[in-house]
């Protein structure tokens, strides 16, 4: 799968992992957000976390964290390119697979186990869309 | 580059390279012809099994050349098949495995434990273990496959009927191992269909990888490299962990600094996950290993670590340095230059949080 690379993932995984976007660094309260998805457990090796700030119905900004291996931080990372400034519709419907092709393929089975936080997105707009039956309220974290 | 995976492999020594491509072009021939090839050939393989012989105070009739440390482990466990099989949780998967396919529970039974386990360092007590397996007639194996040029071993001290060895832990090739077996023991060949050995491991002989062996055997030897682990590796590992401790948030040992071999120091790093540890710091040039499943293409972590903390999370956050004799102190200064650093960006994007502040 890697072959002629000096690295064991993809050279887009090494740059997510070594560049990380739109990463929440250190307290929650850093950013303001509208709700919070999660997904993983840190027993299994991966945790995830979004943070989503929405409005319009469309996903204007977000943040994640991650507990979890290269290819984690680095679907975390695609996910994150790959969410903004979608409609919420939009944002849930993102699977796996999209972002396993947006990162060229990570290794097979690193699929399964590391590719989560979409489901941490869909939690999100979940708990966003219990919270904002009707209109989206703003909801100030300090 | 700064390489701290030894107990993963180590590069091969100047003498090492410098034996195996002479024997390329002087010893290719098949080892077991009559002809004077041959002969020359076999000479050489005799003179390694007679260094690692002298090195383990064992006889050369005792001493089996394998393809390395699995294969080694393996032959012993299948000489038992059906038969009783006692390991600990700390054994390499070959041991580990292999009991569970091939264990029964027709006497004497087989003992199988490691003198010190590979990702922590930690010592067993296998003095203890193997007199209470002899008074009751069973047999007694130890994988010694870390502990050779670590620390002296007089094999009849030890009181062991089967032993596992290999090459490239100590600077020689990887493809090359040993086994120990005491003469009179129970012994079935795992491959058969040769007379190599005295009919005890088919197959050609692997002469170049055993004369590579043999010069790492010598290097082993000449420097008593057990010496250098205990002063120079010792203070060198005990200077990291300190360093790591003392300057790491949320750091903690998993090795036992008194009870384990000097070369291998393996430590947990809370809410930071192992493998983007190990890949951080490669991308420094810094060459480590980890506990985490991650790193290791299986979903559940070092089985090792679990036995030790029973914590899926440590073992998740554990990386394994490990010492060679080419080690310096700015190896450990290039670690601690970049190492708190990288801990603190991964403890800052994780969804844990720290317990310990």
């Amino acid at each position: 799968m890697n072959e002629g690379q000096d690295w064991v993932y993809s050279d887009i995984v090494k740059e997510h992992f070594m560049h990380p976007r739109n990463f929440l660094f250190g307290s929650e309260s850093q950013f303001d957000y509208d709700a919070v998805g999660i997904v993983g457990n840190p027993i299994c090796g991966d945790q995830m976390k979004m943070y989503i700030k929405v409005e319009d119905n469309k996903i204007k900004d977000l943040r994640w964290k991650t507990y979890g291996c290269a290819s984690a931080i680095a679907s975390t990372s695609a996910l994150s390119e790959l969410a903004k400034g979608k409609t919420l519709d939009e944002a849930i419907k993102i699977s796996a697979k999209d972002i396993d092709d947006y990162l060229g393929n990570l290794p097979k089975h690193k699929f399964h186990c590391s590719i989560l936080g979409h489901q941490a997105l869909a939690d999100a707009v979940e708990k966003y869309r219990a919270q904002n039956p009707s209109t989206p309220r703003k909801h100030k974290n300090q | 580059m700064v390489y701290l995976d030894y107990a993963a492999t180590s590069p091969l020594l100047p003498e090492v390279i410098k034996a195996m491509h002479e024997a390329e072009q002087k010893f290719f021939a098949n080892a077991s012809a009559l002809h004077t090839p041959g002969h020359l050939a076999m000479n050489k393989i005799e003179e390694t099994r007679s260094l690692l012989a002298k090195l383990i105070n064992a006889e050369p009739s005792e001493i089996i050349f394998t393809s390395g440390a699995s294969e080694s482990n393996n032959t012993v466990i299948r000489t038992f098949e059906g038969h009783k099989i006692v390991t600990s949780p700390l054994e390499h998967h070959s041991i580990i495995e292999s009991a569970k396919v091939l264990s029964g529970d027709k006497e004497p039974a087989l003992y199988s434990y490691m003198l010190a386990n590979n990702e922590i360092g930690e010592f067993l007590p296998i003095d203890k273990i193997t007199k209470k397996v002899h008074k009751n007639g069973d047999f007694a194996h130890s994988d010694l496959t870390q502990i050779l040029g670590k620390l002296t071993i007089d094999i009849k001290a030890l009181d062991l009927d089967y032993a596992t060895f290999s090459a490239h832990k100590i600077g020689g090739p990887v493809g090359v191992g040993a086994l120990y077996v005491k003469n009179g023991v129970p012994f079935k060949p795992f491959i058969i269909g040769g007379n190599q050995e005295k009919k005890r491991r088919g197959t050609t002989y692997n002469t170049i990888g055993i004369i590579g062996f043999g010069a790492a055997l010598k290097h082993t030897i000449d420097h008593e490299t057990w010496k250098i682990y205990d002063t120079k590796i010792r203070v060198l590992r005990n200077k990291l962990a300190r360093r790591i401790l003392g300057e790491i948030p949320g750091s903690s040992l998993n090795t036992d600094l008194d009870n384990s071999l000097p070369n291998i120091l393996n430590a947990s790093f809370e809410a930071a996950e192992g493998e983007s540890i190990q890949l951080y710091l490669d991308a420094e040039g810094i060459i480590v290993s980890t506990g985490s499943a991650c790193a290791s293409g299986d979903i559940k972590p070092s089985h090792v670590l679990m036995a030790k903390t029973g914590d899926a999370e440590v073992a998740h956050s554990s990386i394994r340095f490990s010492f060679g004799l080419n080690n310096t102190e700015k190896d450990v200064e290039k670690v601690m230059q970049v190492l708190p650093k990288i801990i603190d960006r991964l403890q800052k994007i994780s969804t844990i949080e720290r317990k310990q502040k």
